[in-house]
C-alpha cells in the first residue's frame, strides 16, 4: 500500500509542477502542453536504448560453455553405466 | 551467435537514438525556425507529432488489455 501512495504522490507533485509552468508562462505555451507527451517519448526512446547497449554488451562466457558441455558428457555416460538413457542429440 | 545478438543490439540502439533526435527537432527547435526554410519539408506537419505517440500509446494498451483478458479467460477455461 505505501509503494501505491508513493507512486501517487510522485504522479501528484509532476502534475502540480507542470501545471505551474503552465501557469507561469516562462516557457511558451505551446510546448508546455507538449512537454509530458515529449517525456514518456523519450523514456521510451531510453528504454529502448538500454536494452539494445545491454545486448551489446552480453558476456557469452565461451569457457564456461565448454566446461559445461563436457560436465554433460560426463554425466551422460556414468548414467548410462548405471542403466538410465538420458542421450538423445 | 553472439554476433546476431550484437547485431540486434545495434539496430535497436539506432532505432532509439534516431526516434529520440527526430522528435527532439520536430518538436522543440523546428518552432523556432521560419516557415520557408528547407528543413521543413522533412518533417511532417505538427500535429503528426502529438498523433503518432498517442496512438502508439493507446494501441499499446488495447493490446495489453486484450493480452491480459485472453490469458485470463484461457485459464479459467483450462480449471473448468
Amino acid at each position: 500500500m505505501k509503494h501505491i501512495l508513493k507512486i501517487l504522490a510522485l504522479l501528484v507533485a509532476i502534475s502540480a509542477f507542470w501545471i505551474g509552468l503552465l501557469q507561469a508562462s516562462v516557457i511558451p505555451e505551446s510546448y508546455t502542453w507538449l512537454l509530458p507527451l515529449y517525456f514518456i517519448v523519450s523514456l521510451g526512446c531510453y528504454g529502448v536504448l538500454m536494452v539494445g547497449v545491454g545486448l551489446m554488451q552480453f558476456p557469452t562466457c565461451p569457457q564456461e560453455a565448454l566446461l559445461l558441455h563436457q560436465d554433460i558428457l560426463e554425466a551422460r555416460d556414468f548414467l548410462k553405466n548405471k542403466g538410465v538413457d538420458v542421450g538423445s542429440n | 551467435m553472439d554476433l546476431a545478438d550484437k547485431a540486434v543490439g545495434l539496430l535497436l540502439s539506432g532505432i532509439s537514438l534516431s526516434v529520440f533526435t527526430y522528435y527532439t527537432f520536430w518538436v522543440i527547435i523546428l518552432p523556432f525556425v521560419d516557415t520557408d526554410h528547407f528543413v521543413h519539408k522533412y518533417f511532417l506537419p505538427q500535429e503528426y507529432a502529438i498523433l503518432i505517440p498517442v496512438f502508439a500509446l493507446v494501441a499499446l494498451l488495447c493490446f495489453l488489455c486484450m493480452f491480459v483478458g485472453y490469458v485470463m479467460l484461457k485459464s479459467k477455461k483450462k480449471k473448468a
